[in-house]
Order: C-alpha cells, then sequence, then structure tokens
C-alpha cells in the first residue's frame, strides 16, 4: 500500500531535527541518569558562515543604491535580503541553543561559567564598539548619498539582522576558540 | 596598582596517579566538569579558592601539597633526597 505524500513528508521534517542531535540531548537531559560524558562541541567554523552572509548582505544593501533605483521601491531587493536574512535566522538557533558552551547554564560549573561571561561580555563589547562607529557613520552615509526611504529601510534591516548574527554566534564562536583540545586520559 | 599575573602550579595528576582515580571520578567529588580538571592539570585554568579546598580536602593534603606559585620539585628528585638523608 502506498503511504500518503503528507506522512514521508512529516518523516522526514522528523528524520531532519532528529538528524540536529537536539532532540536526543534535550531527552538524555531531561532523563534520570544524564550521560555524564556529555563533552562540550566547540562550533569553530559554523557560526562564521552566518556572520559572513550577514556582513556581505549588510555591505551590499550600502554599496547597491544604483539596483534600487531601478526597481520599483526597491522592494524587490528588500525582499532578497529579507528572505536571505530569514534563512540565517531560521539557522541561528542551531548554532544558539548549542550556546556558547552547548549546554544550559544552569550546568555550569565556575570554569564554564567564567567562559560563558567572557564571551558574552566579549561579544557585547565588541557589538557596542561597532554601533558606537556605526551609528553616526551611517547617518553621514545617508546624508552623503541622499538614500531613498526604501535604502534607509534595507539598511536598517541589514544592519538589524547582523546585529542579531553576532549576538547569536559572536559567544559561540569565542568560546569554541578559546576552548583547547585536552588529551584523552 | 598594577595587577602581577603569577603562574599556578599544581599536581592534581600525581596525586590522582597515586590514588587511582579518573578525571571524571575526581570531577564528581568536587562538583565540576572533568573537562575542568583537565584544564586545571594542564595549568591552563586558575580555580578558585573554594574549589582548591575541595580538591585539597578530596585528598586529605593541605592546600599547599597541591598548588604553589612555584614549580613544584620533580618526585625523582624528591626520593633522592630523601634517601641520601636516611
Amino acid at each position: 500500500m502506498k503511504r500518503p505524500v503528507i506522512e514521508t513528508l512529516l518523516s522526514r521534517l522528523d528524520n531532519t531535527v532528529r538528524w540536529t542531535g537536539i532532540p536526543a540531548r534535550v531527552a538524555d537531559q531531561m532523563s534520570d541518569a544524564p550521560s555524564v560524558d556529555r563533552k562540550h562541541r566547540p562550533l569553530r567554523w559554523i557560526p562564521i558562515w552566518p556572520i559572513a552572509f550577514s556582513c556581505a548582505l549588510f555591505i551590499l544593501s550600502l554599496t547597491w543604491p544604483s539596483a534600487l533605483g531601478r526597481v520599483p521601491l526597491g522592494g524587490a531587493f528588500l525582499a532578497l535580503v529579507s528572505s536571505l536574512n530569514g534563512v540565517i535566522f531560521a539557522l541561528l538557533p542551531m548554532i544558539h541553543v548549542n550556546g556558547p558552551l552547548g549546554k544550559p547554564s544552569l550546568q555550569d560549573d565556575e570554569r564554564e561559567a567564567t567562559l560563558r561571561k567572557d564571551s558574552l561580555l566579549f561579544c557585547l563589547g565588541l557589538l557596542a564598539f561597532l554601533n558606537c562607529l556605526g551609528q553616526p557613520f551611517l547617518m553621514i552615509l545617508s546624508h552623503w548619498q541622499n538614500w531613498q526611504t526604501a535604502h534607509s529601510v534595507t539598511v536598517a534591516i541589514s544592519a538589524l539582522m547582523l546585529n542579531g548574527t553576532l549576538l547569536g554566534c559572536l559567544p559561540t564562536l569565542y568560546a569554541s576558540w578559546n576552548l583547547q583540545q585536552l588529551p584523552k586520559e | 596598582m598594577r595587577i602581577v599575573r603569577m603562574s599556578l602550579y599544581n599536581r592534581i595528576s600525581v596525586f590522582r596517579a597515586e590514588q587511582g582515580i579518573s578525571r571524571r571520578q575526581l570531577a564528581d567529588a568536587v562538583g565540576v566538569n572533568n573537562q575542568t580538571i583537565g584544564y586545571l592539570e594542564r595549568g591552563d585554568y586558575k580555580p578558585s579558592l573554594e574549589l582548591a579546598l575541595k580538591i585539597a580536602r578530596h585528598f586529605g593534603v593541605a592546600v599547599e601539597m597541591l598548588f604553589s606559585f612555584e614549580r613544584f620539585e620533580p618526585i625523582a628528585m624528591m626520593l633522592k633526597r630523601a634517601g641520601e638523608d636516611e
């Protein structure tokens, strides 16, 4: 008997979720005897992709005003930026669920709590610095290039998405590069 | 006032080997992740006073026996000196 298409699709979605490893991790943490040998999974390269992609889109939104002029209200470009950033944001929880240390902060010991705090402080410090520099820069640029509303909206959305991506990915990236490999016992 | 960062040496691995316990057993006993014990042994992490005291209590020694600002004398040298004293 041929299975309905919807069941296959749902099964595939279930398999995709299981493939992320998150359900198994949650089940393990909620069990009476969670595995004690769970190790951090440093994510040294994966967070770089969303950051690079968000940066590229932000730069594109800044340096591509002529294309906006040719498209009515820049709507198509805005939709493109929003949809691409939407994909990034859909992927961000996969990084953020793992968090800076790949587990809930309640289970941190003192070294992990310190590393988590350092990661978040580094991220927030860098974001504050970039935003302090970026806001006057964007104001001057918008005045100098006489941006239209659509362009300003595109840049604002891109900047917002870039901030969100950095907030989601930078702590993980910082913590992952600070975790050195330990030799096996 | 300038803060001078000093190296903190320890011989947790020596005591652990002597008692035949794994990193995980020690970690469970003092309530930290087993990776933290690994980083401690390598000198990549300086423990809090609380953790240092817990580890010392677990081994039944004074905290100065486990942690020092100066390098510990190698065990071979200590044994040699002890032999000469006898």
